[in-house]
């Protein structure tokens, strides 16, 4: 369960009229959904994303995941409840191309107290699942497609509770993009809170809740999203 | 926290400027080892030339001169030793050898040295090859000669020496000395009675040559190994006091430690100087120490230069990786996990750098001497001394502090400006 209250964003903290990046002064979203921020460019959809992981601290308001929240803590602690709780998909991938597919998935496994004996298993199982090979060969020899399962697998590794991903098929053809939202859709029947940035009408589609985002503020909610 | 998979991750970027910030570190460490393992080979090796030397004579002047002239055989126009004075040194009850040294013209560019059979055998001990000279027209070569025992040679004359004598400079290789690691390897060594005539001194015999035929053979070798020139005469001591001439040095083995410094005082006179070159060496070094220090001081300050000029470069290589540590720190790597992988990154680049230099420097250091051994004879032995290592240390200590600087950046740089 995921409640926003009061969140608000500026860049330029100097000037207190400054437009602010994101202003949600209420919203709140049952665990377990795919839920879809879309909206303009420069609407803040990704300024909101990485306020809700972590990744950004805002000026004001507080952000709870299962009534813990997030804004309070320190930067250390936030490292911690994302490595924990959090795992993310980027619109290019941003997999290390002098890694082999296995160790990109488990690249966690180096600053995490997670062995790696036991993501092992975890890694291999997801990378057969999601139908990627796993041969020891450079990263830019796979297709786009399966270099984007591959950062799924990466952040699915430790079997976080929330995904969040930025624009995740920005760059797939659509067969990829159809199975990828699918892929969403199963890990948030799953139980996990599957947070997407698109404009991409195969993922708009696919989702629980659609949130919509013009100059920072919610401008329209589909489905069970209460603001 | 394992930080090294990611920075070997790291290592396949810029690879071009990698190595050539590595490569740049390298030779200045290699220069700073090579330059101080080198002074001090030389030191050693110099040192070491001079064992067999323990007391030198000769006549009043710079000691610097004597001393190159007889442990390092590089003649130079000096005065002489007075007969008398030779004369009363070989009857010194305390002095185990006097060697009487005289320089002679060069042979095919290596300088003439004459003496005694006696101190080639205290130099070199057993020959290498041949035998030792028993006539004033036989040779031995050093080690490093370029001539074959049975060689006949010609002394090339000298302008000075206008007088021709009694074998119109045709001498006879007879033996080759052991290597004796010194000067004495690229020298011809004559019968100090062969340079005598050749100066038109008298030989330090009695005319009547029967009458040494059997002392000549004080220097251990084979009598009659050849048919030599008729009127050769046998060479060595002893000498007949009335009949020896001046030298330009004298190197005297005294029986005991306490004897070499009575001998050293009495020989301080109007007419002659007495120094150990041990001692003469040791005043030089201690000029060459200060230069030592100055430039150890140098070459860590240029290594250190180097390393801060680096670490600018490495600074714009690490933006180049901001997206990486900033995906890393998105995936939940801490900031002290995005540090300590800059922070080994730069540190490790230093370190590579220097201990190749240490290694490179060494080796560089073993073919400058390797030069110089050609060229002069004496050994120069590299050797790598704690204090070298040391610096190497020192050097990535210092490089290690350093990287801390752009590490902080890394550890500070917001992860949203990196996923931008
Ligand atoms: N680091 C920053 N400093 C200052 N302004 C920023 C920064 N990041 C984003 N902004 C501004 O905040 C606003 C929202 O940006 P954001 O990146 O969230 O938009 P977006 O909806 O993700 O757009 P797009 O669809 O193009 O990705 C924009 O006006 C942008 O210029
Ligand atoms: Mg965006």
């Amino acid at each position: 369960m995921l409640t926003v209250s009061g969140l608000l964003h500026r860049f330029d903290t100097a000037d207190a009229n400054a437009r602010a990046a994101v202003h949600i002064p209420e919203l709140s979203v049952p665990a377990g959904r795919f839920v879809v921020i879309t909206g303009p460019s420069g609407s803040g959809k990704t300024t909101l994303l990485y306020l809700l992981s972590g990744l950004l601290r805002p000026s004001q308001g507080s952000i709870a995941w299962s009534g813990q929240d997030i804004v309070p803590m320190h930067e250390g602690q936030r490292d911690d409840w994302r490595r924990r709780h959090a795992g993310f998909v980027f619109q290019n991938f941003n997999l290390i191309e002098e890694m082999t597919a296995y160790q990109n998935v488990t690249v966690a496994a180096y600053f995490s107290a997670f062995s790696d004996r036991q993501v092992r298993g975890k890694a291999r199982q997801l990378l057969a699942q999601l139908g990627v090979p796993d041969e020891k060969r450079q990263i830019s020899s796979y297709s786009r497609g399966e270099q984007q399962r591959i950062a799924l697998a990466r952040a699915l590794v430790f079997d976080p509770p929330i995904l969040f991903a930025d624009e995740p098929t920005a760059s797939l053809d659509i067969t990829n993009s159809k199975g990828l939202a699918e892929q969403f859709q199963v890990l948030s029947r799953a139980g996990k809170s599957v947070i997407v940035v698109s404009h991409d009408p195969v993922v708009i589609g696919a989702a629980d809740s659609v949130i919509r985002l013009d100059h920072g503020r919610l401008v329209a909610l589909s489905s069970e999203a209460v603001a | 926290m394992n930080p090294f998979p990611i920075v070997l991750s790291l290592r396949h970027r810029q690879r071009v400027t990698l190595i050539f910030f590595v490569a740049l570190i390298t030779f200045a460490v290699a220069l700073g080892v090579a330059i101080t393992t080198q002074e001090r080979a030389v030191r050693q090796g110099s040192a070491r030339a001079a064992d067999k030397f323990d007391l030198v004579v000769g006549a009043p002047g710079s000691p610097f001169d004597l001393v190159l002239a007889s442990v390092y055989a590089r003649p130079t126009s000096m005065g002489l030793v007075p007969a008398e004075d030779l004369a009363r040194l070989m009857a010194e009850p305390e002095a185990d050898m006097v060697a009487p040294i005289g320089f002679g013209d060069s042979i095919e560019g290596f300088p003439l040295m004459g003496t005694t059979a006696q101190f080639v055998s205290h130099l070199s001990g057993d020959l290498a090859e041949g035998q030792i000279f028993a006539h004033e027209d036989e040779l031995v070569i050093g080690a490093n000669v370029p001539l074959k025992v049975g060689d006949i040679v010609h002394a090339a004359h000298d302008a000075l020496d206008s007088e021709e004598h009694l074998h119109e400079g045709s001498l006879t290789i007879v033996g080759r000395m052991a290597r004796t690691q010194s000067a004495w390897d690229n020298a011809v060594v004559a019968p100090i009675e062969q340079v005598w005539e050749s100066h038109g001194l008298l030989n330090g015999h009695a005319p009547t040559e029967e009458a040494h035929e059997e002392a000549a053979e004080d220097a251990s070798d084979d009598h009659d190994a050849e048919a030599h020139n008729d009127h050769a005469a046998p060479v060595g001591p002893p000498f007949d006091p009335a009949y020896l001439a001046g030298v330009p040095a004298v190197v005297v083995k005294s029986a005991n430690v306490p004897a070499a410094y009575g001998l050293r005082t009495a020989y301080r006179t109007s007419s002659t100087q007495a120094v150990f070159p041990a001692e003469i060496l040791v005043q030089l070094y201690a000029v060459l120490g200060d230069a030592r220090a100055i430039m150890s001081f140098l070459a860590l300050a240029t290594q250190v230069l180097v390393v801060a000029a680096i670490l600018s470069g490495v600074m714009v290589i690490l933006q180049l990786f901001r997206t990486r540590f900033a995906v890393l720190r998105a995936l939940g790597a801490s900031r002290g996990y995005v540090f300590l992988v800059a922070w080994s990154y730069v540190a490790m680049l230093i370190a590579a750098g220097a201990l190749a230099g240490l290694v490179l420097g060494v080796l560089a250091s073993y073919g400058v001497s390797r030069f110089l051994e050609l060229r002069s004879g004496i050994a120069i032995p590299v050797s790598l001394a704690w204090q070298d290592v040391q610096f190497v240390l020192a050097l990535i200590l210092v490089g290690a502090a350093m990287a801390v600087i752009p590490a902080v950046g890394v550890f500070r740089q917001p992860v949203v400006d990196g996923l931008n």
